[in-house]
C-alpha cells in the first residue's frame, strides 16, 4: 500500500473538466513534484490534497486513510504557499506558533518547538519581526517554519521559489533538498520549473490540461519520456525532434534522415523490437543535445557512437559547454561539445551521434514507440 | 539661487500666486471657526459693541460655563452637558456595532462567498443610497413596536442600520485584496471562521477601521434629523440640544453661550480626524512599506 495514493481523481468546474482523471502512489520519503505548463491542473490537485478544492470524482489515500472528506485542518497535511501568506499582524514567532496554538498545544511546548523549528531554518533572530520586516528569502524560510513546526505527515509545497530572484532561488532549492534528505519527510511540490523538479524531485509527475502524461524517476522522465510532450517539456535546451523513416539496410534497422544533399542513416539500438513494425514509415526522432557531441567527448566504449559530417550554423558558448547549432532534415539541432572546440559558423564539422540515448516518437499520437521491457535491460542487451 | 534663470523666476512668481490664492481660501474658510471661538470667550457687552472680528478684550470662560451646566433648554436650565453625554451613550455603541457588523460582512462577502453574494453586497450597498427622509416615517413605526421610541436605544439602532451599508462597502472593498491565501493558510493551520477573522483579517485592518471610524462617528454625532425625529427630551442628542438652546428666547441673545455650545458640540469630531487621521496616515505608511 503506497503512503499517498491519488486514486483516478476527478475535478470539474462547471463545464469545464480541470483534472481527468490523474493516478500517483507514492511511499512514504518520497519527493513528489508536479510539473507542467500552467493550465495543466497541477495547483488544483495540490489544493486538492489540501483539502482546500473539493474533489468531483475519485478517491484520495493518506497512509491508508481516505481524507476526500477530511477538513484541511485535520489530514496532518501542512502547505507552503506561493505569496507564503504570513499572516502580517502577527511577529515571527507567532506565525509559526499560530498552527500549534489553534491546535492547544501548552505555551511552553509551542516556544521551545518554534524554537527548534526557528534553529532549522537559522532565523532564531527574526523570530520578534514582523513578515513586513523581512526580505523574500527571510518570509520563504518563515513559511515553512510554519509548515515544519507541526510535524506533519506530508508537506505540500505550492510554487515556493517563484517569488524569489535566480540566485536565491538557487540556494532555497538546495536547502529544500537538504531538508528533506535530512527530516526524510514526504512532500509534493508543484512547479512549472522544469530544473527545480529535476533537481528535487525522487518521482516526477509530468502534467498537460488535466491529464497526468508520466510519472517517474527524474532519470526516466528525462532519459526514457512517455511522449513527445514530457520529451519537449524537461530538459532545456530542449530534446531535439526530428523527422525521419526507419529503413531497414542489410538486415539494420537505421532512421534515416534526409539532410541537405545526403541522407543520414542513425542506427536503432533502442526498442528495436517495437520499431521493427515500423518500417518504411515516417517517426520522429529525440535526441538530447548532451547525445550529439564532437567525436573527441563521445563514448566510444560502447560502440553506440555513430559519427556524421554536418555544418555548423551557430554557436553558442555558455562557458561550461559549447552549443553547437546544426541542421537535420528540416530541423535546427542543438549539440554539445566540449568548450574550447575551434569552429566557426560556416564550416563543417563531425558530430558524434549516442544513438542508445535516442527516442522515437509515433507522429500521429506523439506517444513513445518502445519496446514492452524495462528500459534497463534493453540497454544491457545492446551494450 | 546666484543666477535664476527666468524660467526659474516665471515658475517662483507662479508658485507665489498659487500660494496666496489658497491662503485666501484658507483664510475665507478659517473665518467663521474664528469668529465662533472669539465670541466664545467674549462678554455680551462686549460682543453688542459690534466688532466681530476683533479679539476679545477681556477673555471670559463664563460662555463655556453657561453653555456646559446652566444655560436654559426649553424650560430647563442645565445646559448641555446631558445631551453631550447622550450623543457619546449613542455614537460609541451605534459606531461600534455598524463597524464590525460591516467589517463581518466585508470577510464573508469576500473570503466565504456563497450563492447570490453579489445580490446581497448590491442590495446592502443600494442601503446607501436611500436618503434620510425617506425611512422617517417608517423607521418611527418599527421604533415604536420595538418600545424604544424617545430613546437613545432607538437612535443606537436607527443609526446601526442606516450605518451597515456603508461599513459593509469600505470592509469589503478592502478585504477584497486581502489575499485568500492567507485564510486557506489559516485553515490549514486549524483556525475556524471567526478564529481567521479576528486573530488573521481584523488586525490587518487598522487603516480601513480609521476610515469607517472617522465616517460614522462625525455621521452619527453630527446627525440632526434622525435626532430631532426620534428623540426629543432628555435623550436627545448635543445637535438637537444646540438648536433648542439657540431656539430658547429669553430675551437678549446670548451670542457667546451659543457659540460655546456650538462649539462643545464640535469638539469631539475634530478630535477624532485629528487622532485617528494621524493611525490613518500611520497605516497607509506602513501599507506602502510592506509592497
Amino acid at each position: 500500500m503506497s503512503f499517498l495514493h491519488i486514486n483516478n481523481v476527478h475535478k470539474r468546474f462547471g463545464e469545464t473538466h480541470v483534472l481527468k482523471g490523474v493516478d500517483i502512489a507514492i511511499e512514504q520519503g518520497d519527493f513528489l513534484v508536479l510539473v507542467g505548463p500552467s493550465g495543466c491542473g497541477k495547483s488544483t490537485l495540490l489544493n486538492m490534497i489540501a483539502g482546500l478544492d473539493s474533489i468531483s470524482e475519485g478517491e484520495l489515500l493518506l497512509d491508508g486513510r481516505c481524507i476526500n472528506d477530511v477538513h484541511p485542518s485535520r489530514r496532518d497535511i501542512a502547505m507552503v504557499f506561493q505569496s507564503y501568506a504570513l499572516y502580517p499582524s502577527m511577529t515571527v514567532a507567532g506565525n509559526i506558533g499560530f498552527g500549534l496554538e489553534m491546535r492547544k498545544v501548552p505555551r511552553k511546548e509551542r516556544r521551545e518547538a518554534v524554537d527548534r523549528v526557528a534553529k532549522l531554518l537559522q532565523i532564531e533572530n527574526l523570530l520578534d519581526r514582523k513578515p513586513g520586516q523581512l526580505s523574500g528569502g527571510q518570509r520563504q524560510r518563515v513559511a515553512m517554519g510554519r509548515a515544519l513546526v507541526r510535524d506533519p505527515q506530508l508537506f505540500l509545497f505550492d510554487e515556493p521559489l517563484s517569488n524569489l530572484d535566480a540566485k536565491l532561488r538557487v540556494d532555497m532549492r538546495s536547502e529544500i533538498k537538504q531538508l528533506h534528505q535530512r527530516l526524510k519527510t514526504t512532500i509534493v511540490y508543484v512547479t512549472h520549473d522544469q530544473v527545480e523538479a529535476m533537481t528535487l524531485a525522487t518521482r516526477i509527475a509530468v502534467m498537460r490540461v488535466g491529464e497526468l502524461q508520466q510519472l517517474g524517476t527524474p532519470h526516466e522522465v528525462y532519459d526514457d519520456p512517455n511522449n513527445l510532450f514530457v520529451a519537449g517539456f524537461m530538459g532545456s535546451p530542449s530534446m531535439n525532434l526530428v523527422k525521419a523513416r526507419i529503413v531497414e539496410h542489410d538486415g539494420v534497422l537505421v532512421a534515416q534522415v534526409a539532410t541537405g544533399d545526403t541522407t543520414l542513416a542513425l542506427p536503432i539500438v533502442r526498442d528495436r523490437e517495437a520499431l521493427s513494425d515500423w518500417c518504411g514509415r515516417d517517426v520522429i526522432l529525440g535526441l538530447r543535445p548532451e547525445a550529439i557531441t564532437d567525436p573527441a567527448s563521445a563514448n566510444h566504449r560502447d560502440g553506440n557512437i555513430h559519427e556524421a559530417e554536418l555544418p555548423v550554423d551557430l554557436i553558442e558558448p555558455t562557458g561550461a559547454d559549447l552549443y553547437v547549432v546544426t541542421t537535420l532534415g528540416d530541423a535546427s539541432v542543438n549539440a554539445r561539445m566540449r568548450p574550447g572546440t575551434p569552429l566557426r559558423p560556416g564550416e563543417r564539422t563531425r558530430f558524434a551521434f549516442d544513438v542508445s540515448r535516442m527516442v522515437v516518437f509515433d507522429p500521429e499520437s506523439e506517444r513513445r514507440i518502445r519496446d514492452e521491457q524495462v528500459v534497463d535491460s534493453a540497454l544491457e542487451e545492446t551494450a | 539661487m546666484s543666477a535664476a534663470s527666468p524660467a526659474a523666476r516665471r515658475g517662483a512668481a507662479t508658485r507665489a500666486v498659487l500660494y496666496a490664492i489658497l491662503l485666501v481660501f484658507a483664510v475665507i474658510y478659517l473665518m467663521p471657526l474664528y469668529v465662533m471661538l472669539t465670541t466664545s470667550f467674549k462678554t455680551l457687552e462686549e460682543i453688542h459693541q459690534g466688532n466681530m472680528l476683533a479679539l476679545p478684550g477681556e477673555w471670559t470662560l463664563a460662555p463655556w460655563r453657561e453653555a456646559w451646566g446652566s444655560a436654559c433648554i426649553g424650560l430647563e436650565c442645565n445646559g448641555v452637558h446631558g445631551y453631550f453625554f447622550n450623543s457619546i451613550k449613542i455614537v460609541v455603541p451605534a459606531v461600534l456595532i455598524s463597524g464590525l457588523l460591516g467589517a463581518f460582512n466585508g470577510y464573508v462577502l469576500t473570503k466565504w462567498k456563497f450563492r447570490g453574494h453579489k445580490v446581497v453586497f448590491g442590495l446592502i450597498l443600494f442601503s446607501c443610497f436611500i436618503p434620510f427622509q425617506i425611512i422617517l416615517l417608517p423607521m418611527a413605526r418599527v421604533l415604536g413596536l420595538l418600545h424604544l421610541a424617545n430613546s437613545t436605544g432607538g437612535l443606537v439602532l436607527v443609526h446601526i442600520v442606516y450605518g451597515i451599508g456603508f461599513t459593509t462597502l469600505f470592509f469589503r472593498n478592502f478585504y477584497a485584496s486581502f489575499p485568500d491565501e492567507l485564510v486557506r493558510a489559516a485553515q490549514l493551520d486549524g483556525a475556524g471562521f471567526f478564529t481567521i477573522f479576528f486573530r488573521i483579517l481584523l488586525p490587518a485592518s487598522v487603516p480601513i477601521i480609521v476610515v469607517t471610524i472617522i465616517w460614522q462617528f462625525t455621521n452619527v454625532w453630527n446627525d440632526f434629523l434622525f435626532g430631532v425625529s426620534f428623540a426629543s427630551g432628555d435623550s436627545a442628542p448635543i445637535t438637537v440640544a444646540l438648536n433648542n438652546l439657540v431656539n430658547s428666547s429669553t430675551g437678549v441673545k446670548a451670542y457667546n453661550v451659543n457659540m460655546a455650545a456650538a462649539m462643545v458640540a464640535a469638539v469631539p469630531t475634530l478630535i477624532v480626524y485629528i487622532l485617528a487621521g494621524k493611525y490613518f496616515l500611520r497605516g497607509l505608511m506602513s501599507g506602502s512599506v510592506k509592497g
